[in-house]
């Protein structure tokens, strides 16, 4: 039937199949490679040997490749043998023995149409005559007069197929010639087999199946997170399961690593909480201290211990209300220098606390052991005061044990800052009385100065008006100044009373310098002393420069 | 005669569903490539290994040992090929992915060898159509330590070779980066 459906439709059939590729056809068996082209790598097709070096190369494959190399030769074809690179043409007889033909013309291949569903496997000479007479899946012209679809020659029998039918598993519109192949392999509902397992599944479940339900597959152990390395088939794997410490472990240790996340997750945000109130803090500290009154707060931080420490070793010495307490208290910080050494202080000391009554020296504790337990009646309040009892907040923002010794510190800096404000307020307010004090000093002796001079002047226009009243007495009896009497009576007159308005001008200016002197309430002092003025303006520009 | 084979071979190509997305190549040259990886993975050369990328059957990508007793001893460097359609009819495109200190290869890691050429251009080029990847990797293998300073891309490196062996070869390692660290320093 088939040779006769040839005879009927064998040239419209050559459109539908172009002659087939010998290279690209698969082998059933392994081929010998001495049959292999070196060119294509595949068994040759129409081998032709060279003239000079006797290589053996399939016709397209040298000619190919001598074309892609040289762009024309008036000769024929002609190039270097690929292999070899000796110079070499293609003859009138290049063509190989028979026996070579033959070897390659034996070798088995499967039908090109192989993927659609042949199975046939044919001589590699026959595979072309196979797929244009006798393979079923070849797609030839519809046998039916009036269509010229193409059709596979196995269901062109069945009249025209070409009619749109549905798929049944998946819906799919197509053509009912197309079905079949259709079903073989682009319906997603179709059956195939597992290639692992065996098993037939939808095609549309065999990435699932292979990825969840296989037992063919290979599958690692439960535990592999925790170091086993075992794979066995799925099949297998409960046994090794039961077998293996590890996949036993996994569970538990699977809840505790959850656990661990879990936490670490609280942690985190609990860890950013603080930053964030952290952060807080400091800018709080920020505008507490701003960065340059640091440094010197951290300094008065140091200098208030010490300070703090002599006023209670004051207190101390004050206790015991005796001489011999001040060099007890001497005594004990020299020996808290250097306690080993005896240095002639301590002696000086011994020689003068000997010659002390013993009563002095029982009183005071023996200066041995005072300086080793010094701080201790002391410790609970200079474990909250000094620095290194808790880090200065300003120094490093590090975390504080508990946020209850945060502000104790907070709080203990502050009392710093205020003994330190007030200590310099105390500073602040002695400047100023100093500084009122000396400049009151100096006004007084200007006052004084003034008050002096004043007096001086005052002494000079007495001197004055007495001697012009003198002269005035001792030339009225004389005759012989009466000549010009009047006119000198008349000059004297108005000098006198000149005088007596400057000597009461003067008299004001010094009863206003009083006022003022007593205005500075000084005033008393200043008026009586009225003499070393030279001296008193020095005292008065030292203290000038005092100030 | 070649247009009627290249035809056939893409009337055949879209046939056949085991080649891969690049439907413009031919047929014949993935079947080639198919070829000569199965020769390279049944009988691997020591120090020499290639593997086409995923998607591309035409791209491939291939690792070479540095020679032994030479300035490349110990070192992996990492090629790219790209084959063209009409391969094996004309050389792959072979560059050095690594970074490589050499004479005959430059800053972009092209190489300068003659059998990377077509042949019959100016007589230059000694490409053959039987040559291979594997026979490609070994020349490259051979031309890390043996170059050829008569035509060098990288001429301080010709010089460099002469002169001071110890020198060359701490320029070597100054250049080389593992593929490790490539990879991490690429990405």
């Amino acid at each position: 039937m088939e040779e006769s459906h040839y005879l009927n439709c064998k040239s419209r059939a050559q459109n539908y199949n172009p002659p087939v590729d010998l290279r690209l056809l698969d082998y059933v068996s392994i081929y010998d490679n001495n049959l292999m082209c070196a060119i294509c790598r595949c068994p040759f097709v129409d081998p032709v040997v060279l003239s000079e070096c006797d290589h053996v190369f399939c016709r397209d494959c040298i000619r190919q490749s001598w074309n892609s190399n040289t762009s024309y030769t008036p000769l024929g074809p002609r190039g270097d043998c690929p292999t070899c690179r000796t110079p070499a043409k293609l003859g009138p007889r290049s063509a190989t023995s028979k026996i070579l033909v033959n070897l390659v013309d034996e070798l088995v291949v499967h039908c090109p149409k192989r993927d659609d569903g042949c199975k046939a496997e044919v001589r590699r000479c026959e595979v072309q005559d196979h797929v244009n007479i006798y393979c079923g899946y070849t797609v030839i012209e519809c046998t039916d007069d009036d269509c010229t679809l193409p059709v596979r020659r196995k269901d062109a029998a069945q009249g025209c197929l070409h009619f749109g039918v549905s798929c049944l598993s998946c819906h799919k519109e197509l053509q009912k010639w197309k079905l079949e192949a259709h079903w073989r392999s682009e319906c997603a509902d179709r059956r195939v087999h597992c290639d692992m397992c065996k098993s037939s599944v939808f095609y549309r479940d065999l990435e699932a199946h292979r990825k969840e339900a296989c037992p063919a597959m290979s599958v690692s152990c439960p535990g592999k997170a925790l170091g086993c390395t075992s794979r066995s088939k799925r099949g297998h794997a409960e046994l090794h399961a039961k077998s293996c410490t590890f996949a036993k472990l996994a569970p538990v240790l699977l809840k505790q690593q959850e656990r661990l996340d879990e936490q670490e997750a609280a942690q985190k945000e609990m860890s950013r909480k603080l930053e964030v109130l952290e952060g807080g803090f400091q800018n709080m500290q920020g505008i507490l201290y701003p960065p340059g009154v640091e440094t010197s707060q951290r300094s008065a931080d140091n200098s208030l211990t010490p300070s703090l420490q002599e006023r209670l070793f004051g207190s101390g010495t004050a206790e015991s209300t005796t001489p011999t307490g001040t060099a007890a208290g001497y005594d004990w910080t020299e020996s808290a220098v250097d306690e080993d050494a005896v240095s002639p202080a301590e002696t000086m000391h011994t020689a003068f606390s000997s010659a002390t009554s013993p009563r002095q020296r029982a009183a005071p504790l023996p200066p041995g052991p005072r300086p080793a337990d010094l701080p201790e009646p002391f410790s609970s309040d200079f474990d909250i005061a000094s620095p290194t009892g808790f880090p200065p907040p300003a120094t490093n923002g590090g975390p504080y044990a508990s946020p209850l010794h945060h502000l104790l510190s907070m709080h203990e800096s502050l009392r710093d800052e205020m003994t330190r404000v007030s200590s310099a307020l105390s500073e602040l307010d002695g400047r100023h009385s100093m500084q009122i004090l000396n400049e009151n000093l100096r006004t007084r002796e200007e006052i004084s100065y003034l008050a002096a001079q004043t007096a001086g002047l005052q002494r000079q226009v007495h001197w004055l008006t007495s001697s012009a009243l003198q002269r005035q007495q001792g030339r009225s009896p004389t005759p012989g100044a009466s000549s010009s009497g009047a006119g000198g009576a008349m000059m004297d007159a108005g000098a006198g009373a000149g005088v007596e308005a400057a000597v009461g001008a003067v008299s004001t200016a010094a009863t206003a310098l009083r006022g003022a002197a007593r205005m500075v309430n000084v005033g008393g002092n200043g008026s009586g002393s009225g003499t070393g003025t030279g001296m008193r303006r020095g005292t008065s520009e030292e203290g000038r420069t005092k100030l | 005669m070649a247009s009627t084979m290249a035809s056939s071979a893409n009337a055949s190509s879209n046939k056949k569903s085991s080649a891969p997305s690049s439907s413009t190549n031919n047929a014949n040259v993935i079947k080639r490539l198919q070829s000569e990886l199965m020769t390279l993975m049944l009988s691997p050369t020591p120090g020499i290994s290639a593997f086409p990328s995923d998607t591309d059957m035409t791209r491939w990508s291939a690792t070479v040992l540095g020679p032994s007793s030479t300035p490349y001893e110990n070192l992996t460097f990492k090629l790219s090929l790209a084959y063209p359609s009409n391969y094996p009819y004309a050389p792959p495109e072979v560059l050095f992915t690594t970074p490589v200190y050499h004479p005959n290869v430059d800053m972009a890691g092209r190489i300068c060898l003659d059998i990377l050429k077509p042949a019959g251009k100016g007589g230059e080029g000694a490409w053959s159509a039987v040559l291979n990847t594997g026979s490609v990797l070994l020349s490259i293998q051979s031309l890390l330590g043996e170059p050829n300073n008569s035509s060098p891309l990288n001429g301080e490196a010709a010089l460099l070779w002469d002169r001071d062996q110890v020198e060359y070869k701490k320029k070597v390692l100054a250049r080389h980066q593992e593929p490790a660290e490539l990879e991490a320093n690429g990405s």
